[in-house]
């Protein structure tokens, strides 16, 4: 029926703007982890307070391990998602 | 593609798409505001972390911000003192604790935004499903149908109707109609028998109106062109009594919730009493007034022992009582609620001093001009309640006015006072040529004021608002009031007016 597509469209877009936005963050997050590890060992890394532009100093170790960690959250959950996406197209 | 009902209007499918685009703007709209109030929180919770572990150490290495794109390494110190700026250019300085509390405040009322923006979107992601089903019912023909009836208009009117039937021992409501639609306040449940003769009450009302208006050239013969005047109004009540008959079978008890009028219209006999039609007296109403034979308007109180007719003094209009402006009132209601006929000549009341002259009353079997009811009669033969003088003394006076200018007006009647034949004729010259209509022309104030000479310095020597015929008159009645209220007026003169009146002495 005509009425019910556009509800699927609606679910269907969210779903695909969800999946973008994780994919995206996964990139950007790889590049982090990726300029993280390829930095020299005096160099300092600073992190920025959200929201404004103050950047503290950091470790570098700690972060690269922090960064990975969540890299691979997001890669979990895109999993997740993709995962849940195949069954309802099964059924 | 219409729903099957016919009234489709509503459902057609452009509108139901529009409908569903809107709704889901405003999804889209508080999905944007919720991110952003995401954001918001998750940077205060970002914020509260920072300022936790700020205090641990003296100093930090940071990148100080030069403007908007540059840096330059420093240090962060005094790193318990935090400048918080509470809005507006104001700030505060604390300590980070302190500011992990306003920050934690200020997570509150984002939680808060965020809630309401939550449950807008459900509310809103809800109606669009409905609105989704509604053109699905539309569109799909034969799986949802609107059930749709057409109501006539008679049945809803004749719900009461029916209810009537079952009991036999009800008085139909038939006279409802005549009521309803002439009634600002309306009859709110009375309606019910509304519709089903409207014409008849047209018509009805136009035969009524004839029958109002013979009746008022019959009455007019002998001048009392007032109440017949206001008998042709378009009150309904009015119309209902006026008919010849009376029998007051239109007249059920709740038609006239405001009142009834019987009026009687008579000619030139002043104090014939005339019997009572009487057969429209209902306890609940103030004001009866019949339609008999006889030509004087009257209007009888139902409520008082003797309904008599008051006529008198004023010779046109003499007998209809204090109800007559109850009666104007109602006629104005009525006019204003939807009749078209005004009220040709009603007693031409224009001043309260015409109330007066229009109306007396009947007091022990005399007939006095009609005081305010403000002024109680006890007050004629005793010490005015108000104390002042000078108004005791205008009390007086007015009362001495009045009862001139009555006086004055009655054609050739007798006064109940006695007195004053010889003004009479002096007052009806000059009031003849004022009143050849009705008794209504004469004004409050004519104009004048005259001082009178005192006839004695006790008695009422202060400036006297009348005709000038009424001096005379005036006089006469002072020495009435002389006689009957000797004691009082020797009281009550003011020493400025006694001066006065000495001056023009």
């Amino acid at each position: 029926m005509s009425g019910r597509l556009p509800r699927q469209e609606d679910g269907e877009s969210a779903a695909l703007r969800h999946r973008e936005e994780l994919s995206r963050q996964i990139k950007e997050q790889k590049v982090v982890v990726d300029e993280l590890s390829n930095l020299k060992k005096n160099r300092r890394v600073y992190k920025q307070q959200p929201n404004s532009n103050i950047f503290f100093l950091v470790d570098r170790t700690e972060t690269l391990s922090q960064c990975k960690n969540t890299l691979d959250e997001l890669k979990k959950a895109q999993q997740e998602m993709e995962n849940s996406e195949k069954a309802k197209m099964k059924k | 593609m219409e729903a099957p009902g016919g009234g489709a209007a509503p459902l057609s499918p452009a509108l139901v798409g529009r409908l569903r685009r809107e709704h889901e703007k405003v999804v889209t709209s508080c999905q944007e505001k919720i991110q952003h109030w995401k954001k918001v929180e998750s940077d205060y919770e970002a914020l509260q972390e920072r300022l936790h572990t700020l205090p641990d150490k003296l100093s930090y290495d940071i990148m100080v911000p030069f403007g908007p794109l540059a840096f330059m390494p420093g240090k962060l110190v005094h790193t318990n003192e935090v400048t918080v700026l509470l809005g507006d250019n104001w700030f505060s300085k604390c300590s980070a604790k302190q500011a992990i509390e306003l920050v934690e405040h200020r997570k509150k009322h984002v939680r808060k935004a965020l809630d309401d923006l939550q449950k807008v979107m459900k509310n809103f992601e809800s109606r669009v499903e409905f609105t989704e089903d509604l053109q699905k019912m539309s569109d799909a023909a034969g799986e949802y149908v609107d059930i749709r009836e057409e109501i006539e208009d008679d049945s809803i009117e004749t719900k009461g109707k029916y209810r009537t039937a079952h009991r036999p021992h009800s008085k139909p409501k038939v006279s409802n109609v005549f009521e309803v639609d002439f009634q600002a306040n309306g009859s709110d449940t009375k309606s019910m028998g509304r519709f089903q003769s409207e014409e008849e009450l047209w018509a009805r009302l136009e035969e009524l109106e004839r029958q109002e208006e013979i009746l008022g050239e019959l009455d007019r013969m002998p001048d009392t062109v007032e109440t017949n005047g206001e008998d042709a109004t378009s009150s309904e009540e009015e119309k209902e009594d006026k008919r010849i008959d009376l029998n007051g079978t239109y007249r059920a008890e709740d038609c006239i919730t405001q009142g009834n009028f019987h009026k009687e219209v008579t000619n030139s006999d002043l104090f014939g009493v005339q019997v009572n039609g009487s057969t429209c007296y209902h306890s609940d109403d103030e004001d009866d007034v019949d339609v008999g034979d006889n030509s004087v308007p009257t209007i009888f109180f139902s409520h008082t022992v003797e309904p008599k007719r008051v006529r008198i003094n004023t010779g046109k209009n003499t007998t209809l009582k204090f109800s007559e402006k109850k009666e104007e009132a109602k006629r104005k209601r009525k006019n204003s609620s939807g009749n078209g006929h005004a009220a040709p000549d009603l007693p031409n009341i224009k001043t309260p001093a015409d109330i007066y002259r229009v109306f007396v009353d009947v007091v022990n079997g005399e007939y006095v001009p009609r005081k305010s009811i403000l002024k109680s009669r006890s007050r004629e033969n005793s010490v005015c309640s108000d104390t002042s003088e000078n108004s005791a003394a205008e009390f007086d006076d007015r009362r001495g006015v009045q009862r001139s200018i009555s006086c004055d007006e009655a054609t050739q009647s007798d006064n109940s006072e006695g007195i004053l034949e010889e003004e009479e004729e002096e007052g009806q010259q000059q009031l003849l040529k004022k009143l050849p209509p009705s008794s209504g022309t004469t004004e409050a104030f004519s104009g004048t004021v005259i001082e009178k000479e005192p006839l004695s310095p006790s008695l009422i020597p202060h400036p006297v608002i009348a005709h000038p015929v009424l001096p005379t008159i005036l006089e006469r009645k002072s020495e009435e009031v002389l006689s009957e209220a000797p004691e009082e007026t020797t009281k009550r003169i003011s020493k400025f007016k006694a001066a006065r009146m000495q001056k023009t002495n």
